[in-house]
């Protein structure tokens, strides 16, 4: 225990905690959305932090419960919410040089707590410190300062979300919250190409059903996003 | 299948896909080096999937297209405060005010 004190003392520890805590309130609103949202689609309150707990993805649970209540049958479910979870493939790619001097215990922890927010802070931290060892600390700190938050408002959403008047729009803060990780993006040409592209194909496929055209719409941007670049490098090259 | 066991179905199922794409470069093909046209694919991947789930939630909240409802006018007022502050309260804040003041005007 003596280990788990001392690095809960560590300064970068502590550091990653207090820097995540205005990320933290600004999540308030969107965790109380995720447990309203487990209350409304009927999950009892096991399921509901299985949801918040296991998943620990606010998009994923959102988009999960809204397949569910529509009856969408499980394979589409998966597969949109993988669809949805390839930026964690990208966050892990940016972070595994970071992490590869470190135990696999250490990886196995923070690849859990590796979600959209703790990577925007944490990967800055290890561009700027190049030690492997304190950048994790800061990381964890990070990472489980996000963690209580998340399941302490998913279950307040739960249990008491219906005492939240309508009329404050409180649904509202789930596109703002990805709107806060999206919109620093588009300082390049590719990233906002993927956006439109995106943009426009998720309305053009609306009509598609279960919820389909987030797939079609995602894969489109990315394709597009890729191929703006390499666009755009080949005419640099010329 | 129906009811709470799809539900646990789709928590484990979800849950299990999840960690096995954040800990997928960290440790499982760690020592495998990413093809480089799927590491510049997976760098537009926040970009188009975010928006590909915002712009519903903010242009047809009820179901309907609204081009120039009061959320997309907030949305716009949090994108250009969050481009510039890179702050999830800050977007928070701006968005939320806007949306509350809109609607007070409008009735």
């Amino acid at each position: 225990m003596t280990g788990l004190r001392q690095l809960i003392a560590s300064p970068d520890f502590r550091a990653g905690f207090v820097e995540m805590l205005p990320a933290c309130i600004g999540l308030i609103p969107f965790g109380l959305v995720c447990g309203v949202g487990a209350q409304a689609a009927g999950a009892d309150a096991l399921a509901a932090f299985g949801l918040s707990t296991i998943i620990f993805s606010g998009a994923a649970q959102i988009l999960a419960l809204q397949l569910y209540a529509a009856g969408a049958p499980l394979a589409i479910v998966v597969l949109t919410c993988f669809v949805l979870g390839l930026r964690l493939l990208m966050y892990s790619a940016a972070m595994a040089p970071h992490l590869a001097s470190l135990s696999p215990r250490w990886q196995r922890g923070l690849a859990f707590l590796l979600t959209d927010q703790a990577f925007a802070a944490a990967i800055r931290r290890f561009n700027a410190t190049h030690d492997p060892r304190r950048g994790a600390h800061y990381f964890l700190g990070c990472g489980v300062a996000l963690w209580t938050t998340w399941q302490s408002t998913n279950l307040a959403g739960y249990f008491a979300g219906n005492l939240i008047p309508v009329s404050w729009s409180l649904d509202f803060a789930v596109p703002l919250c990805f709107i806060a990780l999206v919109a620093p993006l588009f300082r390049t040409a590719p990233n906002v190409t993927a956006a439109l592209v995106a943009a426009v194909a998720v309305l053009a496929f609306g009509a598609l059903p279960m919820k389909l055209n987030l797939v079609v719409a995602g894969v489109l941007g990315i394709v597009a996003g890729t191929l703006a670049e390499l666009a755009g490098e080949r005419w640099k090259a010329r | 299948m129906e009811g709470a066991l799809k539900l646990w179905a789709i928590i484990v199922l979800v849950g299990a896909l999840n960690y096995a794409s954040r800990l997928s470069f960290i440790a499982i093909f760690a020592r495998r080096s990413i093809p480089p046209l799927l590491a510049r694919a997976l760098r537009f991947v926040p970009a188009a999937m975010l928006t590909a789930l915002i712009v519903p939630m903010v242009v047809m909240p009820s179901g309907t297209i609204e081009p120039l409802s009061p959320r997309v006018v907030a949305a716009l007022v949090a994108a250009v405060v969050a481009f510039r502050a890179r702050s999830t309260l800050a977007t928070l804040a701006a968005g939320m005010l806007a949306l509350w003041i809109i609607q007070a005007i409008g009735g």
